[in-house]
């Protein structure tokens, strides 16, 4: 399976180095969706330009990058494309390889259950085989690659490629096992970026599933496993931390970053949910709806934990999702890092309701952001409101997307342990509805 | 006495021709008193002799014929409007949008389009004495024009040296009277300048008493009380620029008035008030003839002039370009300091270690 992914390597490394010498370069690194406040390269080369001059970065409300970007960067700002591609490539190599072992493990896993007959016998349609999950790794990496999200971003030199490649790189070591190497990147994905932090739990999900722990709140070996767990990333969360503060010998990255992160105070419009509410809302109220729209975020994580227990890895896909759709600053490249992980789901196709009508939608709005914008600020017969709608749209159509998956997962694992054609007591066609 | 004498003091002070330029910077109703300000120092120097040929005024707007002016054609400068500064013969020569800082640079160095009325120009030499007075609202190293423009410190400064360097004039006098104006003299660098300031760097000129007839504050305290003192002054007066230093002390000012003799070649106690605010004619009439010899010895006692003359030629030392520019220090190139690289890679290897096991180490070392 290596040539494949070499040639799509190859494939979208031509398409980025070709964008980059274009003139859409510049184009899309101005637009909002895919640059934020957060991770526009604009932003990164101020910083090191302030470094320069001899004054703190973090100074002005202009750099919101980590330091240890700063220190990334700074060696390495004459080759800022070379590095992004190269993080595309790991990102995708990443997934490639996590992809494989977590088929591995499903199929382990399917045919354990099959030899425990926990199957119900009329289910043999939703059964994978071997030969249908041969490809998905490479589709993975392929939707990855080739997504117009992921491209734009990369060309537009958004840091978020790197925050996709933490994350990748994560997703790869909980797979792999290694609670070791999976807290240490998600203590680096949760130290660039907050909202990682939510993606704790399913890795300790996904981590006691392999190490054949279950997860009963009374057992003893669950705390021991969850203490190391969260001792380990915690550690190396405060390691992290405690390192950036003698890149600068100030702590004035904290506020920078992770008070830009929660206050939300740069109402740049974006595709995300913030922008427009807090600009209209009186001052009395932001710490409320901040407070608000920001535990929305974390919130689901809770009762997705204890919906999905048996499926970590559906539940990581899900809550990186929710992450890209509620977080304070998204962009386009958050999207493309879970949309890549579709092609996994793929045989959950027969149980996706609204597929045609949310592509649609996606596609659709996707291609009016920038007309609405252009009808906002240039030709000015718009107004923000215009642009919100499509916003909202583009969100709801995501969140829906997400549903949809949800639903089809939860509806195929019923009907694996149910049996496909379900009856209701007076023998007529049941349906299943997710409550 | 014999006339030698007499005719050596005829050219001791060394100008024979007086001008002043007075700015009035601001524009509306409630900068009544910059127009006030600024017209009674046109009162004080027109009285004192200097014509309105030689009289450059600068006013930002029309505080006489305003709409808001209850009394009408009048500028007052004393609360219970005594005194109209604004008579039949106020002749103003910017008015209004032409007040820019564009036009008072140019004004000042000469360098005017070719159809101006000579009015509008100040065409000084190098024996004038130049008064310049200017108020308004300014800050710390600028002074606003009109709402929408500054002037500042080193612009002023640059402008006199070029006035120096064309031997626009003779000896300089400039008053301000705004917020913090001490800093917009601090920058000149050219010889033969005296100034004044109504305030020092951070602290606000403050305004004299409102009239409540009129609605607003008639003048500023400082130049209220130079007007003060002005009034006393008749042409025939020997009262020197050390009197005027002492105008307004901070208890009646508020803010502490600030000088600048550092430039100025001669002591100030030699300096005449009437030297700058009046244009005084010595006339000496005597029955007997002298014959005026170039080898007088005022002639070669050097008038400051001809010493100052040599100093063009130093054209390194009179422009301290780095002190004006504010040259930054060289740019060191910042580097991560190298406890943080250490610390990190250290933290790298530790990790990779840790997850693929210490028997990798015999394969690196």
């Amino acid at each position: 399976m290596a040539a494949p992914l070499v040639l799509v390597i190859l494939v979208a490394v031509t398409v980025r180095a070709v964008l980059y010498r274009s003139s859409l370069a510049a184009f899309i690194s101005e637009r909002v969706e895919v640059a934020s406040p957060l991770n526009a390269w604009k932003r990164v080369v101020e910083g090191l330009a302030l470094l320069d001059l001899g004054v703190s970065p973090y100074s002005g409300a202009i750099f919101h990058e980590t330091p240890l970007i700063i220190y990334l960067f700074h060696f390495l700002i004459e080759y800022a494309e070379l590095v992004f591609m190269i993080t595309d490539v790991l990102t995708a190599i990443a997934l490639y390889l996590a992809i494989q072992d977590f088929n591995k493990v499903v199929f382990k896993k399917q045919k354990l259950l099959i030899e425990l007959d926990k199957y119900a016998p009329d289910v043999a349609e939703l059964i994978r085989t071997p030969m249908e999950m041969h490809y998905i790794p490479l589709k993975v990496a392929l939707f990855y690659l080739l997504n117009p999200y992921t491209v734009m971003s990369c060309v537009a030199k958004s840091t978020c490629t790197i925050n996709n490649t933490v994350i990748a790189f994560f997703i790869l070591a909980t797979i792999k096992g290694s609670a070791f190497l999976s807290a240490v990147f998600l203590a680096l994905a949760t130290y660039q970026s907050l909202y990682p932090l939510t993606l704790f739990a399913p890795a300790l999900l996904y981590l006691l599933q392999r190490q054949f722990i279950p997860v009963k709140l009374k057992s003893k070996s669950f705390w021991l496993y969850t203490m190391q767990y969260a001792a380990l990333y915690l550690c190396s969360l405060v390691v992290i931390i405690c390192l950036s503060f003698f890149l600068l010998n100030s702590w004035d990255f904290i506020p920078s970053v992770y008070g830009f992160i929660l206050s939300v105070p740069d109402l740049t419009p974006n595709i995300g949910l913030f922008w427009y509410f807090f600009a209209e809302m009186f001052e009395h109220f932001s710490l409320f709806f901040v407070c608000v729209f920001q535990i929305n975020v974390f919130f689901y994580t809770i009762p997705l934990a204890v919906k999905l227990k048996e499926h970590p890895v559906f539940f990581m896909f899900v809550q990186i999702a929710i992450i890209s759709i509620f977080k304070s600053y998204p962009t386009v490249g958050d999207i493309a890092l879970y949309m890549a992980f579709l092609p996994v789901w793929s045989h959950l196709y027969r149980f996706l309701r609204n597929i045609f009508i949310l592509s649609c939608v996606l596609i659709v709005c996707s291609l009016l952001f920038p007309v609405l914008w252009h009808l906002w600020i240039y030709a000015g017969s718009a107004n923000s409101n215009f642009y919100y709608a499509i916003t909202l749209t583009f969100n709801i159509g995501q969140i829906l997307l997400i549903s949809d998956y949800f639903y089809a997962f939860l509806r195929r694992e019923y009907y694996l342990t149910h049996g496909l054609y379900l009856t209701r007591q007076d023998g007529t066609e049941a349906m299943l509805v997710l409550k | 006495m014999n006339f030698k004498d007499q005719a050596e003091q005829f050219f001791k002070s060394g100008h024979t021709n007086n001008w002043a330029v007075l700015v009035c910077t601001s524009r509306f109703w409630f900068n009544y008193r910059h127009v006030a300000n600024t017209l009674s120092v046109y009162r004080s120097v027109k009285r004192l002799g200097i014509p309105d040929s030689h009289i450059v005024l600068m006013l930002a707007d029309d505080m006489a014929c305003n709409p808001r002016n209850p009394k009408p054609a009048t500028v007052f400068s004393h609360k219970n409007m005594e005194l109209n500064v604004y008579g039949d013969d106020v002749e103003v020569d910017y008015r209004s949008y032409e007040v820019t800082v564009e036009n008072f640079l140019r004004v000042l160095t000469g360098r005017i389009p070719p159809g101006t009325p000579r009015s509008k120009r100040l065409l000084s030499d190098d024996r004038s004495n130049i008064l310049i007075y200017m108020t308004g609202h300014g800050g710390n190293g600028f002074l606003k024009f009109q709402d929408s423009e500054e002037i500042t410190n080193v612009e002023l400064a640059d402008a006199f040296e070029q006035m120096w360097q064309k031997r626009r004039y003779n000896e300089l006098l400039f008053i301000i009277d705004t917020c913090q104006g001490a800093s917009m003299y601090e920058r000149f660098y050219s010889p033969n300048i005296m100034a004044l300031a109504s305030s020092q760097v951070g602290e606000d000129s403050l305004s004299h008493q409102p009239d409540l007839g009129i609605g607003v504050h008639l003048m500023d305290r400082y130049t209220f009380y130079v007007l003060e003192f002005l009034e006393e002054i008749h042409p025939a007066s020997q009262t020197n620029m050390n009197d005027l230093f002492q105008v307004c002390p901070k208890s009646l000012c508020v803010s502490t008035p600030g000088h600048r003799t550092d430039l100025f070649q001669r002591d100030p106690q030699n300096v005449l008030i009437t030297d700058f605010f009046g244009s005084v004619r010595k006339v000496e009439i005597t029955a007997e003839t002298i014959s005026l010899d170039p080898n007088l010895a005022a002639f070669e006692s050097k008038p400051p002039k001809d010493e100052l003359a040599a100093e063009p030629l130093k054209y390194a030392e009179q422009l301290p370009v780095a002190q004006i520019i504010h040259q930054k220090p060289k740019q060191k190139d910042w580097h991560p300091p190298g406890g943080f690289i250490l610390g990190l890679w250290a933290l790298i290897i530790m990790v990779f270690f840790k997850t693929y096991g210490i028997k990798h180490m015999k394969h690196i070392f």
